[in-house]
């Protein structure tokens, strides 16, 4: 099992959203989240005095999935939130060791 | 935990695997669908009477709405599920809702349910078409049948069959938001079953459609027998393939990838290996043609039909064209329908009507149309008359890609020109060849159009300009619609091709040199391209022979166009500005051959370009350097070019490496490298390249006497970062020479990571052809294969483990295939013609090709 997060613009949420539905994946979570990359914020004038903008708001989703659908699902996430542009965001993959469904207390793969 | 239904996940996953033992999800698919439903109809039921045993509400009813609802469930789609209650009942619905859901959810199913009242239901319909369409299929379960009745008979009443055209407006517009999702190319490769264009969903869309208007649920009842019969095999054939998809992937997948259909080509009885896989792609193809077809027809009907008031109005409108065709209100209808039975040759004079009139032919004349196409025999093809009108239409240009795409939709073009129904929906299973070879013939001729137009008038002006040179047009647009009429057949497709076209030419009656030329023009389609991409356009022999081949300047210009429209209709992708510009080189230079007799290159000769040097450099300078330079280096570059890499060289001794690029049109740079020979430079340079995501385009390495190496490259990034990373190629290059660090540790280390599978794609059939004909004094190394990280460097350091000098290279990557031209020479600068030196050359490249990931590590 993986663990997939994604930082995202947030306009993209809806768009990689339904594309991650239409594969399959049956949950997400979603955080706003603020940031910055190579991206590094900018700097806006706001009645002659400049203000530096650091942290630009994101969208950052996190879900988990089989070893089969992680390749698809992070294909999906690129292709849905692409734009071409600086700041589309980064995927971040890292292994998971087990996922617990509380209520009923399903491990692994069935918890998903 | 306790099952709940009596039945555990691990016995409803039995069970689906039963049913797809038997075969049915492949051989009748419909079947598999039905027992898929009805199994989880008994599940919903069990669920539904113990959470009503619990809750006791009395008057509720459990309907399967949506796909569900028509008892076609694939193995791992949504059951959608409403209950019903009439308008008083409200309380106690949420804790029965989770009572039916929790233990069907336990078992791992997809299931989600809505609770409203009659009057709620009625009233959302009316708003949301997503609500409208899910009630249209709607079944009974379980619970009162009188409220579903009296449900159903008042949607069907108050709802569905009112303000038809409405209904149809906002399918037409889902469909239309739809198929734009999926216009990527690589959709095109990879299509979504359900919901790409042609596929389930647009299916369903005719089908709701029959029900509003025609009020019935056999949707065959109002298409011909033939028709109906033909849309159900296709139909059949994508839930025969989204059966398999479900059940092999354990999920909801729709998206027909590489992976699956490499997987599923065998189970749905098509050959192993890349055959089957085509073959059932083109059955994909031609069957979502159908359904797109189908979709298509179906909403003309309700959207194009006028309303009775305007049909009057229309009457006294009516224009007529002949004794056969008028036109109203901008479309053009037949005006007898027994015309094209009494004289077929009519069919061909409606097209040349639509041009003429720029007019669209309303629905129930392309039914006809499409009834009339047994009356295409070989006497239709044969008639003079005919063949005129089409050659006409073709001359005229207007509209020509629509026109065209009209006669392939209707199945006229192919009955017409019977040869063009072998490549219909034939697909390469590759990344590079987007649409099928039919498709993409039509969209070689309207890219033709679109050139001669103008639309291309500010990018390709040279182009644009050829197009208003040529003398007969219609005879390059019949090529291009020729062009891979081979492909169906076995062997060298334009070879195969040309003389296929010829036999059409004749029996369109075209005069011998017509026939020539077009002949000429399919086999020869792929020579420019090929000399372009893959030889040394310094070198005058190759102008010189590629000259011969084309004999003249006419054809010349007919063959450029005709390579631009074949690679523009390949794919956004295949035209590149260095495609371009290389063709564009080729042209130029072979123009001047047919034009001045002599292929006098845009660069001096050796003893001119000394002359000039002299004026440009000191005199202690030039005598140190001039002896040194070959004389093919004297052929690639301008002198201005040559004093800046003497200067250059002349630094080498202070500093050990030089790097300068000059950036053009953002994308692309030319990078010239400077610094004393050594073992292995040419891959280590390639390496660093790589390293730094420089896609390499082509590159020209010089070794002039005293020991100085000067390369030059073409480079190009698609993210437009070019500054940034020849910044760090230049640093690590430079520690790479230095022994700083080893190019393998950092090439290892970017190896692609670890645990994640990759991406399936088609496979790449590896070859290597080595050609001592075309150049005097190299040996031309060309290596076809699956582009991965590093190849380039694990090619060259092969080359030169070999014992090769490598002195021009060229690069270009179709999808995912690389076709890598080297000019080689052995270490005492001659060729390599011994055979059993080329069998060597040939097995340590092949050996490089093929051990993928070993080399790095």
């Amino acid at each position: 099992m993986k663990k997939i997060e994604a930082v995202i613009k947030p306009f993209k949420l809806d768009e990689v959203k339904n594309a991650l539905t239409k594969i399959g994946v049956q949950g997400m979570t979603v955080t706003e989240v603020k940031g910055f990359g190579r991206q590094k914020g900018h700097t806006e004038v706001y009645r002659g005095a400049e203000y530096k903008i650091d942290f630009l708001p994101k969208v950052k989703i996190e879900l988990i999935t089989t070893e089969e659908i992680v390749t698809q699902a992070i294909e999906t996430i690129e292709r849905a939130a692409k734009t071409g542009k600086i700041g589309d965001g980064k995927i971040f993959i890292s292994p998971v060791e087990e996922v617990i469904r509380i209520r009923t207390g399903e491990h692994g793969r069935d918890a998903i | 935990m306790e099952p709940q239904l009596g039945i555990t996940r691990s016995d409803v996953t039995d069970l689906k695997n039963r049913m797809a033992r038997t075969g049915n999800t492949h051989s009748f698919p419909k079947e598999f669908l039905r027992q898929n439903s009805n199994m989880m109809d008994s599940l919903v039921r069990k669920a539904f009477q113990r959470a009503q045993l619990q809750a006791d509400i009395p008057s509720i009813c459990l309907i399967a709405v949506g796909g569900y609802g028509r008892g076609e469930l694939a193995p791992h789609s949504d059951i959608d599920l409403l209950l019903l209650y009439p308008s008083t009942q409200k309380e106690g619905l949420p804790p029965l809702v989770e009572k039916i859901l929790y233990p069907l959810w336990d078992l791992g199913l997809e299931v989600s349910c809505s609770s409203r009242s009659i009057h709620e239901c009625l009233k959302m319909a009316q708003s949301d078409l997503h609500i409208k369409t899910s009630l249209i299929d709607g079944r009974y379960l379980d619970g009162e049948y009188e409220l579903f009745r009296n449900a159903t008979s008042r949607f069907m009443k108050n709802v569905l069959h009112r303000k038809i055209r409405q209904f149809a407006v906002s399918l037409e517009k889902e469909l239309l938001i739809r198929h734009q999702k999926y216009e990527d190319p690589n959709y095109a490769l990879e299509p979504n079953i359900k919901e790409g264009e042609g596929g389930l969903r647009d299916f369903q869309i005719g089908r709701w459609l029959i029900r509003a208007k025609y009020r019935t649920d056999r949707w065959d009842s109002i298409l011909f027998p033939d028709h109906s019969q033909m849309l159900e095999k296709s139909v059949q054939f994508l839930w025969a393939v989204r059966n398999q998809l479900h059940l092999l992937s354990g999920r909801r997948l729709d998206d027909f990838t590489f992976e699956w259909q490499e997987k599923i080509a065998p189970i749905l009885g098509f050959s192993h290996g890349t055959v089957g896989i085509e073959e059932m792609m083109r059955q994909y193809h031609l069957s979502s043609q159908k359904i797109s077809n189908f979709v298509d027809n179906i909403l003309d009907r309700i959207l194009r039909e006028p309303f009775w008031v305007k049909k009057i109005f229309f009457f006294f409108q009516q224009k007529k064209i002949d004794g056969h065709f008028g036109t109203a209100n901008g479309e053009l209808h037949l005006l007898d329908p027994a015309t094209f039975k009494k004289d077929p040759a009519q069919l061909m004079t409606l097209f040349h009507h639509g041009q003429t009139y720029q007019a669209k032919m309303d629905f129930r004349t392309e039914e006809a149309v499409m009834e009339a196409l047994p009356f295409i025999d070989e006497s239709f093809r044969n008639s003079e008359r005919v063949n005129q009108t089409f050659l006409s239409i073709l001359k005229k240009k207007e509209k020509i890609g629509p026109l065209l795409r009209k006669m392939h939709e209707l199945g006229f073009l192919s009955q017409f020109i019977t040869e063009f129904s072998e490549i219909e929906g034939k697909v390469y299973y590759d990344l590079y060849h987007v649409h099928p070879v039919d498709i993409h013939s039509i969209l070689a001729v309207e890219e033709l159009a679109k050139l001669k137009e103008g639309d291309y008038q500010k990018e390709y002006p040279l182009l644009t300009s050829l197009t208003k040179e040529i003398e007969k047009p219609e005879m390059l647009f019949l090529s291009a619609l020729l062009h891979d009429i081979g492909k169906g057949k076995e062997g060298d497709h334009s070879l195969i091709g040309a003389e296929m076209a010829k036999c059409i030419a004749t029996r369109m009656g075209l005069s011998l040199e017509e026939k020539e030329c077009i002949g000429f023009l399919v086999s020869h389609h792929l020579l420019m391209v090929e000399t372009a991409l893959r030889r040394d356009l310094h070198d005058e022999q190759i102008i010189l022979r590629f000259a011969k081949e084309v004999e003249n300047f006419d054809r010349l210009k007919l063959l450029y166009l005709l390579t631009f429209a074949d690679i523009k209709a390949v794919g956004p992708e295949a035209w590149t500005s260095w495609k371009n510009s290389l063709l564009q080189e080729l042209f130029l230079k072979t123009s001047h051959f047919f034009e001045r007799e002599s292929v006098s290159g845009h660069f001096l000769k050796k003893e001119e370009s000394v002359k000039k040097l002299k004026q440009f450099i000191s005199p202690e300078i030039f005598s140190e350097y001039g002896e040194h330079l070959p004389d093919r280096y004297f052929s690639s570059y301008s002198p201005e070019e040559i004093t800046r890499h003497i200067e250059m060289a002349n630094s080498i001794e202070k500093e050990h490496l030089l790097v300068e690029w000059e950036t053009k049109q953002e994308v692309r740079s030319k990078v010239t490298v400077c610094t004393k020979d050594r073992y292995g430079l040419f891959s280590k340079i390639t390496g660093s390249m790589f390293l730094n995501r420089l896609n390499i385009l082509e590159a020209q390495i010089h070794t002039w006497g005293n020991g100085i190496a000067l390369d030059t490259f073409w480079v190009e990034d698609a993210t437009h970062d070019l500054e940034r990373r020849l910044q760090h190629f230049k640093k690590d290059l430079g520690e790479i020479l230095s022994g700083k660090v080893s190019l393998s540790v950092l090439l290892s280390k970017d190896k692609k990571s670890n645990g994640i599978k990759q991406k399936i794609v088609p496979r790449v059939p590896e070859e290597v052809k080595v050609d001592n004909q075309d150049s005097d004094f190299y040996t031309i190394v060309e290596v076809i294969g699956e582009d991965r990280l590093g190849i380039l460097y694990d090619m060259t350091q092969g080359l030169t483990d070999h014992g090769c000098n490598i002195h021009f290279a060229r690069i270009s990557t179709l999808g995912n295939r690389i076709v890598d031209v080297f000019y080689v020479q052995d270490q005492w600068g001659e060729k390599i013609v011994e055979m059993n030196r080329i069998d060597q050359l040939k097995r340590t490249i092949l050996s490089r090709l093929t051990t993928r990931e070993e080399s790095l590590s």
